[in-house]
Order: structure tokens, then C-alpha cells, then sequence
């Protein structure tokens, strides 16, 4: 049987284990409700003032979705027996893992798109003027940003959801993944982005360091895509093409290490 | 082969072979090593040193019952089947299976909803996915009912008679005595004695198995291992 066959079949379960357990159904359904509200709340007729309305929320909504959603993937099997079971089929972690992933990530891409596609809904229904502070002219402001936008948080769900992979993959007890997710939230909402920060204030330090941290490359991957492309100015950061390469690099690492982890 | 964990030797220098249509108990205290030498035969343990060889084509060779199965509580009996059977790559006929283990009448109930004898049967009925020639099955009867154990025996002689080699351990003397052509005797680690259960009686002077194994566990006795049951590998 090829990898692909048994990754597909491992991946459907997944999706349907999500599908089938309330907590994280209630957990989606509250993210794309808190989403999708703040749009509206905004109430804003430019597609840009919308991005930089949801900017901050969804940087610390998405990490939490994404552990809600991964960290017990491998953990509960584990705890369980079942990945003991598992392990005795002629199919090896790496795919296995692979499979795991992409079963929860249409969960989760799933979740991200639908809150967008509320939140963004309120920009062409909107009474409002179409201009606002930040989007002062008409022709700056263009679905095609909250596209890129959409675009860039899609690819940073998928980062946040391949780090709760690592911890599932590594926790060996409820308490230590819980520990081990919170840990790891509030490190990369708060602690390595904050570093991070500090560091580029000295001087001699570039800008481009920001990437290491996957909160801050995103955001500096919003920034550009979605942002300064309407002239609006914005702090210095890393280039698209970095931002795009440190994300890229993290989804990578995490999910080979969590495939290394996986059958021990 | 031999097997320790963090420097402590759980389990020194086992040999011993088990033909097809052979079902081989193994037997021995608590923390005797008995799981260790179950899941180095399933591969979930790789020996410090020595090999586990299984005769076979490719594929699933070995099918595993670990002591407490469990399955995803979201899934029902028949889902579960069809699970296990898409990781061995080959269309797997899941009413068959589960009419072999007896949960035919139970394929649309979620995991959740059934006993622990029922989730043990299921274990079975995974252990059988993808036709492995070798069935290694943890205290397979315990907490069963009597129609359930007696229902478990039952698959277990089929599956000798079909060729295959069921090594499983337990604690019932009972489940050994009707099923087991051979038995394994595991005590602090070690094989102290193996053979069919009637040349155990015979050479531990003993009249109940349960005598025979305390006898030969306490080193009792020197009961000769079977010839096929000692330095070779398991086939």
C-alpha cells in the first residue's frame, strides 16, 4: 500500500474525530462566533480597517484554536493504548503523523476561513462610508487585501496547529500536554515575540530576526501584504519573502520532530 | 533474546519457537516479564540483544492484543474494523471479521457503548485485520464472562487450526489447560520451563498445573524444555 492511501485514511478519521467531539465543535463554533462578531462589532465599510480590526484578536485567537484542536491528536491515542495498537501495523510515524495533521488542519482551516468569510461579510453590507481613518481613499481598499490577509492567517494556522502536533507528539500525560500547550501559547502569543521586540529596540539588530518568532512573522506578513500596499505606512520588519520562509520553517521542523517523537 | 529497561534487566536470554497451528501460554507472576516478551514479539519493543524473527510474506505479520484494548469512543464496532483495515492496504471484509469474533450483532454501536468483554472482542477482531500469521494476545480473558471466555477460546482454537501461531499470556490456568499446546514458564525474567502442559505435570511430579508451575517458577524442579522450544527462533 503507498503512504498516500493509509495518510488519507488516517487524515479522515482525524476529521471526523474533530467533527464528533462537542468540546472542540463548541470551541470552533465560540472561535468563529468571536471572529466574526468583532467584524461586526467594527461595523467598518473598508476591507482594511477590517484587517487591522481583526489583526491583534485573531494573532492570539488562532493559537488557541489550534491547540484546542491538536494538542490531545497524538496525546489521547497515546494515553489511551491505542497508539500501541497502531504501532504494530506495517505503517511508519512520519506518515503517520502526516496523516494526524492534515485531518485536523482542514478542521482548522475550515474554522479560520468560515470566521473570515463572517467577519468580512459586514464590509459590503455595511451602511457606512466605504473610507475610514486608515483606508482614506476609496481606491486603496480592496477585497483582494482581506484576501492576502485571509491567505497569510490560513498559513499561521497551520504553523500554530504543527507546534500543537509537536506538543501531542512529546507530552506523555494529560497534565504535562496541558502544561506543555499552555506553555507553549503563551510562548508564542507573549514571551518569544516580546524577546524578540526587545532585542530589535538595541540597536545593530536587524529587523529581520522578528521572523524567528512565527507571531511576528505573521504579523509582519499581514503588514506587508495587507497593508502597506495601501501607502500606509508600517514599522520596519521582515521582508514577505522571509516572514513566508521562518512560517514555513517552523511548520516543517515541528511536524518532523513530531513525527520523531510520534512512536517512542 | 534479552530486554532491560534503564540498566535493569527485565528479561534475559528467552529463546524458544512457535510453530503454526501451535497455541503457546505464557505463564508467570506479576512483573514477571511476561508483557516485556509479549511486546517483543510484537515488535513494540526492540530486544537489547537477539531478534524476533517471523516467518511470513510482507505485510502485517504479526496481529497484537494489548492487555486493556482501546479504541476511539467517536467510532463505532464496524468504523473501527474498517479503520484498522485501511492501514494494512488490503480490502478488509469487516462483516466477516467481526462474525468471526462475534460482534456482527453490535457493528453500528459506538465503542463507547459496549463492555469491556465486547471492547476486548473487538480487540480481537482488530488483531485479525490484514490475516498476520502470528497472534500475540495480552491476558486476552480477562474480565470476561464465562460465555464470552468460552467464546474467546473458541476463536483462538480456530485460529490455530488455521495455521497460525497464538502465543498469549495469562493468569487463568483454567484458559491453559484447555487451550495451550505448549506453555511458557516466565519467573524474574527468565524461561525456567517450557512444554507441552502434560510433560510439565509429568516432570514437575505434580498433579494440577497450577503445582507444576509453582514448583518449577521456585526452581523446583529442572524440567527439560521441549526440543523446538529452546535455541532457535520463533517461526
Amino acid at each position: 500500500m503507498t503512504e498516500l492511501g493509509y495518510v488519507a485514511d488516517v487524515a479522515e478519521r482525524e476529521f471526523r474525530t474533530v467533527l464528533r467531539t462537542p468540546l472542540l465543535l463548541a470551541v470552533g463554533l465560540g472561535y468563529v462566533l468571536l471572529v466574526g462578531g468583532i467584524g461586526w462589532l467594527g461595523g467598518t465599510g473598508a476591507y482594511l480597517a477590517l484587517v487591522l480590526d481583526l489583526l491583534t484578536p485573531v494573532e492570539l485567537l488562532v493559537p488557541v484554536l489550534s491547540f484546542a484542536v491538536g494538542y490531545r491528536a497524538l496525546l489521547g491515542d497515546r494515553e489511551s493504548g491505542e497508539l500501541e495498537t497502531i504501532r504494530t501495523y506495517p505503517i511508519t510515524g512520519h506518515w503517520y503523523v502526516v496523516g494526524v495533521y492534515l485531518g485536523r488542519a482542514v478542521v482548522v482551516l475550515g474554522l479560520v476561513l468560515l470566521s473570515f468569510v463572517l467577519a468580512g461579510s459586514v464590509v459590503p453590507t455595511s451602511d457606512t462610508a466605504q473610507l475610514s481613518v486608515v483606508a482614506s481613499h476609496p481606491t486603496a481598499d480592496s477585497p483582494a487585501l482581506y484576501l492576502r490577509y485571509a491567505l497569510a492567517t490560513a498559513l499561521f494556522a497551520l504553523v500554530a496547529l504543527a507546534i500543537a502536533t509537536l506538543v501531542s507528539a512529546a507530552a506523555r500525560s494529560t497534565r504535562g500536554g496541558l502544561a506543555l500547550a499552555t506553555g507553549s501559547v503563551v510562548a508564542l502569543v507573549v514571551g518569544l515575540d516580546s524577546a524578540l521586540l526587545g532585542a530589535v529596540t538595541g540597536e545593530h539588530v536587524p529587523t529581520t530576526v522578528l521572523a524567528l518568532s512565527p507571531n511576528s512573522a505573521y504579523r509582519s506578513l499581514v503588514l506587508e501584504l495587507s497593508v502597506a500596499p495601501t501607502g500606509v505606512a508600517v514599522p520596519g520588519g521582515p521582508t514577505v519573502l522571509v516572514s513566508t520562509a521562518a512560517l514555513c520553517a517552523w511548520l516543517t521542523l515541528a511536524l518532523g520532530l513530531a513525527s520523531r517523537l510520534a512512536w517512542r | 533474546m534479552s530486554h532491560s529497561f534503564d540498566g535493569l534487566d527485565v528479561l534475559g536470554d528467552v529463546s524458544f519457537t512457535l510453530p503454526g497451528g501451535t497455541v503457546a501460554c505464557v505463564v508467570g507472576p506479576n512483573g514477571s516479564g511476561k508483557t516485556t516478551l509479549l511486546r517483543l514479539v510484537a515488535g513494540l519493543l526492540e530486544p537489547n540483544v537477539g531478534a524476533v524473527s517471523v516467518a511470513g510474506d510482507a505485510g502485517r505479520r504479526v496481529g497484537y492484543l494489548a492487555q486493556q484494548p482501546a479504541f476511539r469512543r467517536q467510532f463505532t464496532v464496524a468504523e473501527t474494523v474498517a479503520f484498522y483495515g485501511s492501514l494494512v492496504g488490503e480490502s478488509t471484509d469487516v462483516d466477516a471479521v467481526l462474525d468471526r469474533v462475534g460482534l456482527s450483532a453490535v457493528a453500528d454501536r459506538r465503542v463507547d457503548a459496549l463492555s469491556g468483554g465486547m471492547r476486548r472482542l473487538l480487540g480481537l477482531a482488530q488483531a485479525m485485520v490484514g490475516d498476520p500469521s502470528v497472534f500475540v494476545l495480552d491476558e486476552p480473558a480477562t474480565g470476561l464472562d464465562p460465555t464470552m471466555a468460552r467464546h474467546l477460546r473458541a476463536v483462538i482454537d480456530d485460529l490455530a487450526a488455521d495455521g497460525d501461531a497464538v502465543l498469549l499470556s495469562t493468569h487463568d490456568l483454567h484458559t491453559v489447560d484447555r487451550i495451550a499446546d505448549r506453555v511458557l514458564l516466565v519467573d524474574h525474567g527468565e524461561l525456567v520451563a517450557a512444554g507441552p502442559p502434560a510433560e510439565l505435570l509429568a516432570e514437575s511430579g505434580a498433579t494440577t498445573l497450577d503445582d507444576a508451575i509453582e514448583t518449577l517458577g521456585h526452581g523446583g524442579g529442572t524440567v527439560g524444555v521441549s526440543p523446538g522450544l529452546r535455541g532457535g527462533d520463533r517461526t
